[in-house]
C-alpha cells in the first residue's frame, strides 16, 4: 500500500470530480456536498500517507530522503536513452505541504456553500482539479510530472477567477494566466536544457528528468558556473513570478481582490508556495553555485518588496487588496530565508509557507465571510463591525495576530528562524559553510515586522472599531446567513485557529521532521565545501548529521 | 530550592490564569455571565499562591540562588539544539511575581466591582476578565522565562493584552486609535529589542541566561575571542530600545498617555504597576551585558532623568486625572531607569516595588472618582468631592504623599536611594533628580486639591456616590502598602525610631545576587552607603541627612504651592498661567509631539505607500504592457497580410516566386 497511497491522494479528487460530472444540471446542493465529502476524504488519506510517512522514516532510519516513492516508466524507458516516469513520493518538507493542501481545500469549498450559487457543478469539479495540481507539484519526483502540475494549477484557477469573481474577473484572469504563463515557459527551457546537458555530460548517458538525479548532478559539480548562472535564471522567471516576488509581483493584487473566496484562500495558502518550493526543490539544490552567487541580489530584491508591498498594503482601501500586498510582503520574507543558505533560515522559510499558507488562508475566509454580508470591502464603507460581530471581530484579529507574528502563534517560528538564519548567515558555525547574507540583511528585514503591524492593526482598527457603518439594505441574509457568523463559519475558522496555536505553542514535531529533509536536500554540501565533500564521502554524511545530535542547549 | 516545587509552582502561576482567562472568555457569555470575575480571580489568587511559595523557596534558599528548570523543546536552531521553554526563578524573579499576582488580584477584585453599572455588568464584562486573566499569564512568562526567546514572547503577549484592553471600549474612536498607537510604538522599541536578541545569538551562539550571562562576565564569545565593547554597548543599546518602548521612555512613551483610553482598573495594573515595569526588569536581568558597556549606562541614565524631567513638565498643566498619572508614571518610570543608569540597580527595583503600590492605588481612586463621576475624570468639571466620597479621598491622598516623596512613606524611600546614586555619579542627574521630585509633589498635589477640595461641584445629571465595597477593599489594602511597603528596605536614614528606621537594607540583601553585575562589572559603581570616586562637592556637602532634609523639604515646598495656586488663591494660577502663554500652551498641548509624528513620519511613510502603488499600477505594469505589446503589435502588422481576398494571396504569391527566381538566377552563392 505504501507506494500506492500518494497517488491515491492525487486520484481521489478526480474521482470527486467523475462524481460530479455524473450529475445532472447545474445547481444543487448535492455538488457542494460530494465536492466537500471528496476533499474530505482526500484529507484522511493524507493523514494516512503522513502516518505512513512516520512509520516509513521509522523503519528505514532515512529521516532526509523521499518515502512513499511509487515510479512507473511514463515516456521512453527500458532501452531508450530517454526515461521520463511517473514518480512521486514525498520527504519532510513535502509532506507538510501536502497536508497543507488537503487541509485549506475542504475548508475553502464548505467556505463557498452559501457564496456560489450559480453553476456550482463546475464550480466544485475546478476547485477540486486545482488541488489535483497543487498536490501533484508536491509529490512529483520527476520534472515533467511537476511541470505538467505546475502549469495545470492555472487553468482552475483561470476559470474560477474568470467565471465566479468580481467584476473585473476578466482582465484578472487574464493578467493572471498571461503573466504566470510566461514565466514558467522559460522555466521549462531551463528544465530542458538541464536534462540534456545531463544527458549529454552525465554518467549515465540518459535523458532523464529524476529530480533526485539531477539534484546529485547539480551537487557533485558537474554543472559549470555559466550553466548555472543561466539555469538559476530561467527557473527564477517562472519561481519568482509565482511567489510573487518584487517587481513581478503586480498580477497578484488584481486576480486576488477578483478571485471568489475560495480562490483566493487557495491561491494565498498554498499556490504561492509553489513558487517558493520551486526554488526549494530546484534552484538551491541543483545549483547550488548559483543560488550562492545569487542570494545577496534575491535577497535585496526580497527585503525591498517586503517593506515596499507593506507600504502599499497601508494606503489600500479595499481590504482583500491590503491582505494580497501583505502576502507579497510576507513571501519576501520566505525568500530572505531560503537565500539565507542556513539551516535554520531555510526551516524558517518552509515553516512560514506553511504559516502563511494558514493565517493568510483564514484571513481571505474571514473576508469574504465579511463580503458576503456587505458586498462590498471599501474600509470607507464599512467600520464598526465588532459590536455586530464579536464573533467574526474574534476571528480577524486572531489570524491578524498570527500573520504579524505574535509569538506564541503559529506566524512568529517561522519569522524569528528567517531572521535568525539571515544574521547569522555568513558565519561558520552548525557545521556548515557560510551563507551570502549577514545581520546587516536583518535589520532592514526587521522594519517590514514594524510595517506588517502597521498594516494590518490600521485595517482591523477601521473594519471592526470605531462607530458601526455599514452600507444601507446590508447585512444580506438572502443565504441564509446571520448577523454574526454562522455555525458553520465557525467550524471553518475554528481548526485553522487550533493549528495556529499548537504550531506556535509545540513546532517540536514539524520541525523535526522538516530539518532532515532540509538538510539532505539544500545542505547535502554547501557550495563553499562542495569539492572536499565529493572527494569524502564520510564528510558528506557529517554535513547532514546535525539532527540526529539534538540537544538542550538552547 | 526544590526542583519539583519550583517547576509545579511556576507552572502553576502561568496556567492558572490562562485557564481562568479562558473559563470566562468561553463560558462566560452563556453561562457565567455577571460571575465571570470568579475563573480569573481564583486563578490569579492561585497564581500569588504560587508567587508565595516560591518567594519562600528563594527566601530559604542556602547557597544556590538560581534556578532553571527546562520545560520542553520549543523552536529548533537548526543546528541541532533548541530553544527550550524553561524557566529562571531567582530572587528578582520572586519579587516581580509578588508584586505582580498580588496587584493583579487587587485589580481584579477591584474590577468586579469597577466594571459594573448600577450593579449590572457592563457590556464586554466577560471579555475584560479572559483579557486581564491572558495578562497575568503573560506577564508571568515575562518574568519566568529562562531566556531571550520567552522574554520576547511575554514581551509581545503583554503588549497584545495591553493593545486589547485599551481597546475594550472599542466603539469609541479615541480607543481604538490608542489602541493602535500603543501597539505599533511598542513595535518601533521591539524592533531593537529583537535585533539585539539577534546580535546576542550571533555574538554568544545561544540565547540562555545562564549561558550567555556566565559569556559575558567572562568577556569571551562563543568562538572564544573577546568580545568589544562596541559589541556590549550594541547590544546594549539595541536591547535598551525594547525598554524605552514598553516602559514609555522618551521619545517613545507617547502611546502611554494616551493608554489612559483603557480602563481604570487596566491602567492600574498594565499601564502603572505592572507592564511598563518590564523595561527595568528587562535592564537588570541584562545587567551583565549592560555593565559591561559604559556607554549603554551613560545613555539609560540619562534617557531616564530627561524622561522623568521631561514628563514632569507636561503633567504640570494637565487637567485629566488619569493623564496626569499617567505622565507621572513615565516620570517615575524615569526614575527607575536613572537609578539602573547610575548602577544603583536595587535601589531602581525598590523603586519600581513600592511604585506599584502607590500608583496602582492612585490609579484605582482616579477609576473610584470617575465611575463616580459618571466617565468623566477632568477636574474641571468637578471638584471637593472629599465630603462625598470620604474612603477614595483618604486612600488616594495616601497615595499622592507616597508618590510626593512625603517623609517615611513608601516612595520616600526609594525615591531618595536613586537621587543619591545619581548625585554620586554626577552631580547634574540628581539635580534633575530633585528637580522632578519638586515638580512631582506639586502636580500630584494639584490634582488632590482640584479634584477633593474646595467647593463641592458635579457634573450635571451625575448620582455622586462613595464606590462600593469590592472597590474600596483593594483601596484600603493598597493604601497599607503605601505607607509600609519601604519599610522593606531602609537603608540609608540611619536612625532609632521603635527600630523601624534601622538601615536594615533587607530588600537589597536580598536582591544582592541579581544586581551583582551591577557591582562587579560596573566602572564607577556605588553601593548605597558608600560615596563612589569622583562624586564631587555635591556629594561631601550634601551628606545622607542633607539630601533626605532637602528631598523631604521639596516634597512640603511642592505640596504647599499646590496649596496656594489650586486652594487658597487660584486667581493667582489664572495670573501666572496669563503671563506665560506660550509655555502653558505648548505644555498643555504635551510639546506637539504627536502632531510632529504624524507630520514628520506617518504621513511620508504613507506618501511612500501611495508612491509604491503608483510604480505598481504605472512602471511595472506599464513595462508588463510593453512586452505584451510586442506579439499584440506584430500580429496586428501581420493581420494585413490575411485579409482573405484572393487576388492579394495570388499578387503576393506572384511577387515571391518573382523574388525567388531572381535570386536563383542572379544569386552570388551559386
Amino acid at each position: 500500500m505504501a507506494d500506492w497511497i500518494l497517488t491515491l491522494v492525487l486520484i481521489s479528487p478526480l474521482a470527486g470530480v467523475l462524481l460530479l460530472m455524473l450529475g445532472r444540471g447545474e445547481d444543487g446542493p448535492r455538488f457542494r456536498l460530494i465536492a466537500l465529502g471528496t476533499s474530505l476524504v482526500t484529507f484522511i488519506l493524507a493523514v494516512v500517507a503522513f502516518s505512513m510517512f512516520g512509520q516509513s522514516v521509522t523503519s528505514s532510519g532515512q529521516a532526509g530522503g523521499f518515502h512513499l516513492e511509487q515510479s512507473v516508466a511514463w515516456i521512453g524507458g527500458g532501452e531508450s536513452d530517454v526515461d521520463i516516469r511517473y514518480h512521486v513520493g514525498i520527504d519532510g518538507v513535502s509532506v507538510w505541504l501536502v497536508l497543507l493542501t488537503t487541509f485549506l481545500t475542504p475548508l475553502a469549498i464548505w467556505g463557498s456553500f452559501s457564496a456560489i450559487t450559480k453553476r456550482a457543478r463546475g464550480y466544485y469539479a475546478l476547485l477540486l482539479l486545482l488541488e489535483v495540481g497543487m498536490l501533484g507539484v508536491f509529490c512529483a519526483m520527476d520534472l515533467l510530472l511537476f511541470y505538467v502540475c505546475f502549469e495545470f494549477t492555472l487553468i482552475p484557477l483561470f476559470f474560477l477567477i474568470g467565471i465566479w469573481g468580481g467584476s473585473d474577473r476578466q482582465r484578472a484572469a487574464n493578467k493572471f494566466f498571461i503573466y504566470t504563463v510566461a514565466g514558467s515557459v522559460l522555466t521549462f527551457a531551463g528544465v530542458l536544457y538541464l536534462a540534456y546537458y545531463g544527458y549529454a555530460h552525465g554518467p549515465d548517458q540518459v535523458f532523464t528528468l529524476d529530480i533526485q538525479t539531477l539534484t546529485a548532478m547539480g551537487q557533485s559539480g558537474l554543472l559549470p558556473m555559466d550553466v548555472q548562472w543561466w539555469l538559476f535564471v530561467a527557473f527564477a522567471a517562472g519561481f519568482a513570478i509565482k511567489v510573487p516576488f518584487f517587481p513581478v509581483h503586480t498580477w497578484l493584487p488584481l486576480a486576488h481582490t477578483e478571485a471568489p473566496t475560495a480562490g483566493s484562500v487557495l491561491l494565498a495558502g498554498v499556490l504561492l508556495k509553489l513558487g517558493t518550493y520551486g526554488f526549494f526543490r530546484l534552484s538551491l539544490p541543483v545549483l547550488p553555485d548559483a543560488a550562492f552567487v545569487f542570494g545577496p541580489f534575491m535577497a535585496t530584491l526580497a527585503i525591498v518588496g517586503i517593506s515596499y508591498a507593506a507600504l502599499a498594503a497601508w494606503v489600500q482601501t479595499d481590504v482583500k487588496k491590503l491582505v494580497a500586498y501583505s502576502s507579497v510582503s510576507h513571501l519576501g520574507f520566505c525568500m530572505l530565508g531560503l537565500f539565507s543558505l542556513k539551516m535554520a533560515g531555510v526551516t524558517g522559510s518552509v515553516m512560514y509557507m506553511v504559516n502563511h499558507g494558514l493565517s493568510t488562508g483564514a484571513l481571505f475566509l474571514v473576508i469574504g465571510m465579511m463580503y458576503e454580508r456587505y458586498h462590498t470591502r471599501d474600509i470607507h464603507e464599512i467600520g464598526g463591525l465588532a459590536k455586530p460581530m464579536p464573533w467574526m471581530a474574534f476571528f480577524l484579529v486572531f489570524f491578524t495576530l498570527s500573520s504579524i507574528g505574535l509569538p506564541g502563534l503559529n506566524g512568529f517560528i517561522g519569522e524569528f528562524l528567517v531572521l535568525l538564519g539571515t544574521a547569522t548567515s555568513n558565519t561558520e558555525t552548525d557545521a556548515l559553510a557560510a551563507g551570502p547574507l549577514g545581520y546587516g540583511y536583518a535589520i532592514p528585514a526587521a522594519i517590514g515586522i514594524i510595517l506588517g503591524a502597521v498594516y494590518m492593526l490600521w485595517m482591523c482598527q477601521r473594519v471592526l472599531f470605531g462607530p458601526l457603518r455599514e452600507p444601507v439594505n446590508t447585512p444580506d441574509r438572502s443565504t441564509g446567513l446571520t448577523r454574526d457568523l454562522t455555525l458553520r463559519e465557525k467550524l471553518i475558522l475554528v481548526p485553522i485557529g487550533v493549528v495556529c496555536v499548537v504550531m506556535g505553542v509545540w513546532p517540536k514535531p514539524i520541525l523535526e521532521t522538516m530539518e532532515p529533509a532540509i538538510a539532505a536536500n539544500v545542505f547535502h554540501q554547501s557550495p563553499a565545501t562542495s569539492e572536499q565533500l565529493v572527494l569524502d564521502p564520510s564528510e558528506m554524511d557529517d554535513s547532514v548529521a546535525p539532527e540526529t545530535k539534538e540537544g538542550h542547549a538552547s | 530550592m526544590v526542583e519539583g516545587t519550583i517547576s509545579t509552582w511556576s507552572m502553576l502561576i502561568m496556567l492558572l490564569p490562562l485557564l481562568g482567562a479562558v473559563l470566562a472568555g468561553a463560558l462566560g457569555p452563556t453561562v457565567l455571565k455577571g460571575r465571570s470575575h470568579w475563573p480569573v480571580l481564583l486563578g490569579v489568587g492561585g497564581a500569588l499562591v504560587g508567587a508565595v511559595v516560591i518567594f519562600g523557596q528563594v527566601r530559604d534558599a542556602h547557597d544556590e540562588h538560581q534556578m532553571v528548570v527546562p520545560l520542553y523543546d520549543w523552536i529548533s536552531t537548526g543546528a541541532g539544539t533548541w530553544f527550550s521553554v524553561s524557566v529562571l526563578v531567582d530572587p528578582l524573579t520572586s519579587i516581580m511575581l509578588l508584586v505582580v499576582t498580588g496587584v493583579s488580584l487587587l485589580v481584579v477584585i477591584y474590577a468586579r466591582g469597577y466594571m459594573r453599572d448600577h450593579n449590572e455588568p457592563v457590556r464586554g464584562y466577560e471579555r475584560f476578565f479572559a483579557y486581564i486573566g491572558l495578562f497575568v499569564f503573560s506577564m508571568c512568562a515575562l518574568v519566568l522565562g529562562g531566556n531571550f526567546l520567552l522574554l520576547y514572547l511575554g514581551w509581545e503577549a503583554v503588549g497584545l493584552c495591553s493593545y486589547l484592553l485599551i481597546g475594550f471600549y472599542y466603539d469609541k474612536p479615541a480607543a481604538a486609535a490608542a489602541a493602535k498607537k500603543a501597539f505599533l510604538v511598542n513595535r518601533i522599541g521591539d524592533f531593537g529589542f529583537g535585533l539585539g536578541i539577534l546580535l546576542i545569538y550571533l555574538t554568544f551562539n545561544s540565547l540562555d541566561y545562564q549561558t550567555v550571562f556566565a559569556m559575558v562576565e567572562m568577556g569571551f564569545d562563543a568562538a572564544g575571542d573577546k568580545v568589544s565593547t562596541g559589541r556590549f554597548t550594541a547590544i546594549a543599546l539595541l536591547l535598551f530600545c525594547g525598554a524605552v518602548g514598553k516602559s514609555a521612555q522618551f521619545p517613545l512613551y507617547v502611546w502611554l498617555p494616551d493608554a489612559m483610553e483603557g480602563p481604570s482598573p487596566v491602567s492600574a495594573l498594565i499601564h502603572a504597576a505592572t507592564m511598563v515595569t518590564a523595561g527595568v526588569y528587562m535592564v537588570v536581568r541584562c545587567g551583565a551585558i549592560f555593565a559591561a558597556s559604559p556607554t549603554a549606562m551613560a545613555v539609560v541614565a540619562c534617557v531616564g532623568a530627561f524622561t522623568a524631567f521631561f514628563a514632569a513638565t507636561m503633567a504640570l498643566v494637565q487637567t485629566d486625572m488619569k493623564r496626569i498619572l499617567a505622565y507621572s508614571t513615565v516620570s517615575q518610570l524615569g526614575y527607575m531607569f536613572l537609578g539602573l543608569g547610575v548602577f544603583a540597580a536595587e535601589a531602581a527595583v525598590f523603586h519600581l516595588y513600592t511604585h506599584a503600590f502607590f500608583k496602582a492605588l492612585l490609579f484605582l481612586g482616579a477609576g473610584s472618582v470617575m465611575h463616580a463621576m459618571g466617565g468623566k475624570i477632568d477636574f474641571r468639571e468637578f471638584g471637593g468631592l472629599r465630603r462625598i466620597m470620604p474612603w477614595t479621598y483618604a486612600t488616594m491622598l495616601i497615595g499622592s504623599l507616597a508618590l510626593a516623596g512625603f517623609p517615611l512613606l513608601a516612595g520616600f524611600w526609594s525615591k531618595d536611594e536613586i537621587i543619591h546614586a545619581a548625585f554620586a555619579q554626577d552631580w547634574l542627574l540628581g539635580t534633575v533628580g530633585l528637580v522632578t521630585a519638586l515638580m512631582t509633589s506639586f502636580y500630584t498635589f494639584r490634582m488632590v486639591f482640584r479634584a477633593f477640595h474646595g467647593v463641592t461641584r458635579v457634573p450635571e445629571g451625575v448620582h455622586a456616590h462613595e464606590s462600593g465595597g469590592w472597590m474600596l477593599v483593594p483601596l484600603v489594602v493598597l493604601a497599607i502598602g503605601a505607607i509600609f511597603a519601604g519599610y522593606a528596605g531602609v537603608t540609608m536614614h540611619p536612625g532609632g525610631f521603635v527600630g523601624l528606621f534601622e538601615p536594615h537594607g533587607w530588600f537589597h540583601h536580598f536582591l544582592e545576587p541579581v544586581v551583582e553585575p551591577f557591582k562587579v562589572n560596573g566602572v564607577g559603581h556605588v553601593a548605597a552607603g558608600h560615596v563612589g570616586e569622583g562624586s564631587g562637592w555635591v556629594v561631601a556637602h550634601l551628606s545622607h541627612y542633607g539630601l533626605m532634609y532637602a528631598s523631604s523639604a521639596l516634597a512640603l515646598i511642592g505640596i504647599g504651592i499646590a496649596y496656594v495656586l489650586c486652594v487658597d488663591s487660584p486667581m493667582l494660577a489664572a495670573v501666572i498661567r496669563r503671563a506665560f502663554p506660550r509655555t502653558h500652551e505648548v505644555l498643555y498641548n504635551k510639546y506637539y509631539v504627536d502632531e510632529a509624528c504624524i507630520r514628520w513620519i506617518v504621513e511620508p511613510l504613507k506618501r511612500a505607500g501611495r508612491f509604491c502603488v503608483g510604480v505598481d499600477n504605472f512602471v511595472i505594469d506599464g513595462i508588463v504592457w510593453f512586452v505584451t505589446a510586442v506579439p499584440r503589435g506584430l500580429g496586428w502588422g501581420l493581420r494585413g497580410l490575411q485579409q482573405g481576398a484572393l487576388q492579394g494571396y495570388a499578387a503576393s504569391m506572384v511577387v515571391g516566386l518573382a523574388l525567388l527566381l531572381v535570386i536563383v538566377l542572379f544569386g552570388t552563392w551559386t
